[in-house]
């Protein structure tokens, strides 16, 4: 019998610790791919889908949950986007908390938690995050996805090596073309990602909403942090919003959306349905440029060394101490953001108003934590 | 002492033992530096992670990969050497003009993608030949190749780090073009005159002649440039007219054209040729491959905060030092890397000191510099391929265009604020 050579021995060796290794990360990266349940609270009257608006998202991992909170009385049509990012966790938990918790009093609220429902299902190359990060609840942990900032490119694959938005024809790194906040107002014959904002834009359009809201986080080292980004016809209504969140004791400020950078969710709605368009941004470490070691105790505590030395250093405007930006208190900004934004929406004398109830105060969630507003599930 | 100093010493310590003494490859020598990383940081070692990291350059791969199946095609039907053979009859008389056309030509496939390496392996491979019959050294032209493939990686209309810093600070990728422009042109010809001039003046044309294939142009005519014409034509369409053209990839754009390079020419086995390709580019795509995962480490323990932390603490003298050595140094490790992990903090930090724009074109030119450096140095590295040599003397060479190019951008940096006209 000829015998076999050693290179073939050590070949196939390999081979079987490479499918050995195969099969455990498929194993590992297919946990994202479950969705974390959300538990509708008494406000809830509906739960739509976004292939509703936009019927080609149907069957694709682009189709996301749109729950309605109908107050059942005349009002105003609100809608906040969580997860547009889920690399920003805040946004998604202040998004099933307002599921959970609100009920409005008049008009109607919708929440998308996983406006890109594809990004959760995936982390970014070379950002080391962690897949999952856990919420203390008064009935036990709840587990929630840390995912990327773009669309899986198992739903959208290869990238261009520049991003031509569709609408204006501005040009961007080609690693855009999977952010969902880069492709609004979409179309429903474009990119994976282009369907799912024209499925977000064709909501707006068709229930009227009167004021968009998108949950957004950035790195601390970022100009716009603590701030809210605003259309400008929606400056005026930011501003009444950001008064009364600082008297609430945030430190909060106002951005014009800037007319020559497209495709945000606040340029593109508001240039192209009549919702006032804003966008809300936290300072999250997790995300940052120069934050130390990454894990799940740094997206929920939000404690990093460096950050503290970089603010000491001046390189970071944000305050930034040694108790770091914890989570419940990046949540607690987004939802009293929300609450306040339709609070001005009222005061500025429109005939339809937004009245949101059941939701805990900013200084609720600082005192208790955002887990005592979440439900512990079953 | 900070756990993160130990994790990085770890990985470089580990990294540098096996690829100088162990002499491992290193590509390997980056995995252990990570694997060794991650086990100082008590992360066990992360399947995970590296496997993620190591997927990082997926795109960048492929556009190497059919890069260099076209070259190898274009090199084997004959275009190349016909293409050599026109250049040098109709400019031989003024080599000067000749030298900055050659560099322009080098550039031009960088500045439409952005890739340095796609420039080598596309520009790069049909000018390397014509810089060699007219006399200039191996490590001088390669030399010559990978600064121009670096300049048109930075020049406009597309440079990928430029438009990284930019949407880290939600600036529009719009005004870098004067910028941009008055910075790369000069070093690129300055780079090709430096190298190349003392070995160009009184060419004989008809010694020149007796090197070049004058037969194979007129053998197969026009017929033998129209994969080159299509490679042009389809990046320059793709760009300009983005509505009306489909977005194909530069990946598809190369494998379209070396397609056609097998019809259009000498006849050759497109099998073999593939074969070849590939056995040459997989020690540098197993490169990338393990300066993902080192990133994807470095990253997950902390130890890149301390590097960049470290850098914003020294205060603006030193912050331009860390501009001049460690951004570009950086590139060892991916020079887009260094776009968005450092460029970032530094324009953030700079914003005040001049116009912005010209600030953030200057950090993305130097960070484009990265890829003369070490390991990886994509450019040193496909240069030094295409004329026959290792990387080392080839960028030993570069040293020289490589200090100007520094000290241009630094000097620009410190007089950005009367460069706003350029960005308007």
């Amino acid at each position: 019998m000829k015998k076999i050579p050693k290179r073939i021995w050590t070949a196939a060796a390999l081979c079987l610790l490479a499918a050995a290794v195969c099969v455990y990360l498929g194993i590992t990266f297919s946990s994202m791919w479950k969705d974390q349940p959300i538990y509708p609270g008494p406000g809830v009257t509906a739960v739509e889908m976004l292939s509703d608006y936009n019927p080609g998202l149907k069957g694709t991992h682009g189709d996301t949950e749109v729950y309605v909170l109908d107050s059942g009385k005349p009002g105003a049509a609100v809608l906040v986007l969580g997860g547009t990012h889920p690399n920003e966790p805040s946004g998604v938990v202040a998004a099933v908390a307002l599921i959970e918790n609100c009920q409005p009093k008049t008009g109607v609220l919708y929440v998308i938690p996983r406006a890109n429902h594809s990004a959760f299902t995936c982390t970014d190359p070379q950002e080391g995050a962690p897949m999952f990060f856990t919420i203390e609840t008064p009935g036990g942990d709840r587990t929630f996805r840390f995912g990327s900032r773009a669309t899986n490119p198992i739903d959208q694959w290869p990238d261009s090596d520049v991003y031509v938005h569709r609408t204006s024809g501005q040009t961007l790194s080609g690693s855009e073309t999977r952010n969902l906040n880069r492709a609004y107002p979409g179309s429903n014959s474009g990119t994976f990602t282009e369907r799912i904002t024209y499925g977000i834009t064709e909501l707006v359009k068709q229930r009227d909403v009167k004021i968009t809201v998108d949950l957004h986080e950035a790195s601390p080292e970022y100009t716009t942090v603590n701030a809210i980004v605003a259309h400008q016809d929606a400056i005026e209504l930011a501003s009444w919003a950001s008064m009364d969140m600082q008297m609430e004791g945030m430190n909060i400020s106002i951005e014009a959306s800037p007319t020559n950078l497209h495709g945000l969710s606040h340029r593109e709605l508001g240039d192209f349905t009549d919702t006032l368009a804003t966008l809300m941004e936290t300072a999250n470490p997790s995300q940052g440029r120069l934050r130390g070691r990454t894990n799940a105790d740094l997206v929920v505590k939000g404690v990093d060394k460096y950050y503290v030395r970089a603010r000491k250093a001046g390189s970071v405007t944000v305050e930034f101490t040694e108790a770091g930006i914890p989570l419940d208190e990046r949540v607690a900004r987004h939802i009293c953001g929300i609450e306040q934004l339709c609070n001005a929406y009222n005061e500025l004398g429109n005939q339809e108003t937004i009245e949101l109830g059941g939701l805990p105060s900013y200084q609720e969630i600082l005192t208790n934590g955002i887990g005592r507003y979440l439900s512990p599930g079953k | 002492m900070d756990i993160e100093l130990l994790v990085l010493l770890a990985m470089l310590g580990v990294f540098l033992i096996g690829n100088l003494l162990l002499k491992l490859p290193v590509s390997i020598s980056m995995i252990l530096g990570a694997v060794a990383g991650a086990l100082v940081a008590g992360e066990g070692i992360p399947i995970r992670h590296l496997f993620e990291g190591c997927f990082t350059y997926v795109d960048t791969i492929l556009i190497i990969s059919t890069a260099m199946l076209f070259m190898t095609a274009i090199q084997r039907s004959g275009a190349l050497e016909a293409l050599n053979a026109l250049i040098v009859t109709k400019f031989y008389k003024v080599p000067a003009l000749m030298l900055i056309l050659l560099m322009f030509i080098v550039m031009f496939p960088g500045m439409i993608t952005g890739s340095s390496t796609a420039a080598v392996l596309s520009a790069g491979a049909i000018v390397a030949p014509i810089l060699l019959k007219i006399g200039i050294p191996k490590e001088r032209a390669g030399a010559i190749l990978a600064v121009g493939a670096i300049m048109g990686m930075a020049a406009p209309p597309v440079n990928i780090p430029a438009m990284l810093i930019a949407g880290g600070v939600d600036m529009p990728y719009i005004g870098f073009e004067g910028p941009l422009f008055l910075i790369t042109i000069p070093c690129a010809i300055f780079t090709v005159l430096f190298l190349g001039l003392k070995y160009c003046k009184n060419l004989d044309i008809e010694e020149l002649k007796k090197d070049l294939d004058m037969e194979v142009g007129k053998k197969y005519g026009f017929k033998l440039y129209i994969p080159i014409v299509l490679l042009v034509v389809l990046l320059v369409l793709t760009r300009a007219v983005p509505k009306l053209m489909p977005q194909l990839g530069t990946p598809l754009i190369f494998l379209l054209c070396a397609v056609v390079a097998v019809f259009t020419g000498r006849r050759f086995n497109a099998w073999e040729g593939g074969l070849e390709a590939m056995d040459t580019t997989i020690p540098v795509l197993a490169k990338l491959m393990g300066v993902g995962m080192f990133i994807q480490i470095l990253t997950l323990t902390g130890a890149r905060g301390y590097i960049v932390v470290s850098c914003l603490g020294w205060g603006l003298v030193a912050l331009y030092i860390a501009i001049c050595t460690i951004m570009p140094g950086f590139g060892a490790v991916s020079s887009y890397g260094a776009a968005s992990v450092m460029g970032v903090p530094f324009l953030l930090v700079l914003l005040d000191t001049g116009d912005q724009i010209t600030i953030a074109a200057l950090l993305s030119f130097i960070c484009c510099l990265g890829d003369l450096m070490p390991p990886t140095a994509l450019a040193g590295n496909y240069a030094a391929q295409i004329v026959g040599l290792k990387y080392k003397p080839v960028l030993k060479h570069c040293v020289i265009p490589f200090l100007v190019c520094i000290a241009l951008a630094v000097i620009y940096l410190l007089n950005s604020k009367y460069m706003g006209f350029l960005t308007r």
